[in-house]
């Protein structure tokens, strides 16, 4: 069916190749301030200290690769879902360089200084227009795609695109409504108690529909179609789609327990979170019920094991996370190295997992040769696991022990350690294990950097499938 | 039998109209319920004492949000007594020592961080009153705490990193558009008070704000 109509490869291969630069860009800095942490000498520059370069890894890791994944997904499988090329190629393009110009003049921007000083929402306000011109564009591209669609049905992966372009529209320009001052500085037009509400409204659906609804767009597209079998249950999507949005804009809150925003709110936020426990376990549910369908591959395929590895850490994170929304737990998480451990196990487990097996299924497609190696795909999965292993664990255990000295007191009622130092002492070797982690994170992803680019080397050679079963030789 | 979502759902799922209309219904109600309530008057509880940043504070609060500072440091003392101990150790805070939502009314944007690499700084101007100890700890923050892993910022000391005395005239200007009470008097003097001071004059001028309206001895 897919020869019939003309899609458009190539702004496809152009996001695949900017999601791969902005990945190992943005690891590359995490890894740098994970030993800015431990060795403060690894400042060396006013541009290059902590401060400036954290907002660089988050927007770059957020933004610029996860962002140019979901958007190879969308200019790859939204047409083939409704059997029709994209309604403007040219739109597309568009999108794509303002895409990238967005990320450069972001990462410039950050190390200048300009931040609006909002986490995840730092750019400065003619950044931000210009976010709003390509969201837009794409917006309508998508839209009149889904008008233009020879398909009557749309595909749950479709709806999960399409909840992320309404909803990151809605938060992006609540949250950033600022007054300027100059090119480079505004200040927000809420304060205090009201900018920390809409700030974390806005911080949790983004991971909610930037980091979450598209990666299980791309869950229930590439699974399907790699397998080469339907979807465990369509009723499960149903059921999680729309529960899951209704229920993860009101969960922004438990971000906020313990501060000075109403109490009534904290406990919403609360509830909420822990509610969402149901709707995120049931696409969790149905990615495992769907990959058991072919669990004879997963021995031998790379692909399905980050999926399982992925949708293993997506019902981990989703399980913690709501823990860590109840306030008995948040009051010792909260502001701890645990929350960092949290957003890694969700960041790259499940992200980077559902990215990486999208990576591995559309380049042999997209340029039409099979992959260079399918061992070094499986080196890329086992370095970057022990990596992330390494990573939550230990910021799991340094988080808990600070989370605990802050609070322990001794028999006369004192507190144990009053000295700050003390407790970063105790802390180093935990985030001398995270940094290495991270290492081997990043060592993994230019392995699969290196596979990609040698896959490229052979384009054009003829895209086989192969059946990675162990003793099947023949391609199916 | 087919359930009665899944009927539901068809009429959904194949008209794209639809599809968006139910879908921005679901994503508006949760945050329609929590936002605009907190604007009702009375919802943040004013404390009289606390005033604007005046103008060289407010430069070095943005020589703050410049450096990236709230991502290690929160300003948000939660009541435990754990933190009530550690950041108001001599009770200058009285009875409930803890982070109030009238202290941030001039606050835009709120800065209360996510994340406590270093201590918490709410009450810093009861905790480390000093300019010279702040300017000492800034330039090497090893020199007066051992050990510790805060960037240096001798940078911020240097006598051409400074304020710009016309630029922050245009910021109070900003800030009083949409509700920071500053008299036209104080923004016609902003430009003399912070002429030839540098960002690090400002940002201790900052630290120093922090906890300094609320602290009652």
């Amino acid at each position: 069916m897919d020869e019939k109509i003309n899609y458009d490869n190539e702004i496809v291969r152009k996001f695949v190749l900017a999601t791969l630069l902005w990945g190992v860009v943005s690891l590359l800095i995490g890894v740098i301030i994970a030993f800015q942490m431990i060795f403060p000498e690894v400042n060396v520059h006013p541009w290059l200290s902590f401060g400036r370069l954290r907002p660089v890894h988050t927007n770059g890791i957020i933004f610029g690769f996860t962002g140019g994944a979901i958007f190879a997904t969308i200019y790859y499988a939204v047409p083939r879902l409704l059997k029709t090329p994209m309604w403007s190629s040219a739109l597309a393009n568009v999108q794509f360089w303002m895409f990238n110009l967005t990320i450069v003049l972001a990462a410039l921007s950050l190390m200048a200084g300009f931040t609006q000083s909002k986490e995840y929402a730092e750019l400065e306000w003619p950044i931000d227009l210009l976010i709003v011109v390509w969201w837009v564009i794409l917006a309508v591209n998508f839209i009149m795609t889904l008008k233009n669609r020879k398909e009557k049905h749309i595909y749950v992966a479709v709806w999960f695109l399409f909840s992320m372009i309404i909803t990151i529209a809605v938060l992006y320009l609540v949250n950033n409504a600022a007054i300027p001052v100059s090119l480079t500085k505004s200040y927000s037009i809420y304060s205090g108690v009201i900018d920390a509400n809409i700030h974390w409204w806005y911080g949790h659906n983004a991971v909610a529909f930037f980091l979450t609804t598209p990666l299980l767009a791309m869950m229930y597209y590439y699974l399907p179609k790699h397998t080469r079998l339907p979807i465990f249950s369509h009723r499960i999507s149903i059921i999680h789609f729309w529960s899951l949005i209704f229920l993860y804009i009101w969960a922004g809150p438990h971000h906020l327990l313990y501060s000075p925003v109403p109490n009534w709110l904290q406990t919403v936020g609360m509830l909420f979170s822990l509610m969402l426990i149901a709707p995120s376990w049931g696409g969790m549910l149905n990615g495992f019920l769907t990959l058991t369908q072919a669990k004879e591959k997963l021995r031998t395929d790379a692909t399905l094991k980050f999926i399982l590895v992925s949708l293993t850490f997506y019902g981990m994170s989703t399980l913690e996370g709501p823990l860590m929304a109840i306030r008995d737990v948040n009051s010792l998480s909260h502001y701890t190295d645990w929350t960092i451990g949290h957003v890694h196990a969700g960041g790259l487990g499940w992200v980077h997992g559902i990215c990486a097996a999208s990576i591995y299924y559309l380049v042999p497609r997209l340029w039409n040769t099979n992959l260079h190696s399918e061992k070094l795909a499986e080196t890329h999965f086992w370095v970057s696991t022990v990596g992330i292993l390494l990573y939550v664990v230990s910021m799991w255990v340094s988080g808990v022990t600070e989370g605990l000295m802050w609070r322990a007191v001794d028999a006369a009622g004192n507190l144990q350690y009053p000295s700050w130092v003390e407790i970063v002492n105790e802390l180093f070797p935990y985030r001398l294990v995270r940094a290495l982690g991270g290492v081997l994170f990043l060592s993994g992803f230019i392995i699969m950097i290196v596979n990609v680019l040698k896959t490229i080397k052979t384009a054009g050679s003829g895209y086989k499938p192969v059946d990675l079963r162990e003793g099947v030789k023949a391609s199916a | 039998m087919t359930p009665w979502y899944e009927k539901l759902s068809k009429k959904v799922e194949d008209n794209a109209f639809k599809l968006g209309l139910w879908t921005t219904i679901a994503i508006l109600v949760g945050g329609l319920i929590e936002i605009p309530p907190l604007f009702l008057q009375g919802s943040v509880k004013k404390i009289d004492n606390v005033k604007p940043y005046s103008a060289l504070e407010l430069a070095g609060r943005d020589v703050y949000q410049e450096e990236g500072c709230f991502y290690c440091h929160s300003q948000m003392i939660r009541p435990f007594k754990w933190e009530t101990d550690r950041w108001d150790p001599t009770r200058s805070y009285g009875d409930t020592p803890y982070s109030k939502a009238g202290e941030y009314v001039y606050d835009h944007p709120f800065l209360w961080g996510s994340k406590r690499i270093g201590p918490d700084l709410a009450h810093e101007a009861a905790l480390r009153g000093s300019d010279a100890w702040q300017v000492k700890h800034l330039i090497d923050p090893r020199e007066t705490s051992p050990d510790s892993i805060m960037p240096a910022y001798p940078h911020l000391f240097e006598s051409d990193n400074l304020v710009d005395p016309e630029g922050i005239q245009d910021r109070m200007n900003a800030l009083k558009t949409i509700g920071v009470p500053y008299s036209e008097q104080e923004i016609q003097g902003a430009a003399a008070i912070v002429k030839g001071k540098t960002k690090g004059d400002a940002l201790v001028a900052y630290l120093l704000k922090l906890g300094r309206d609320t602290k009652q001895k």
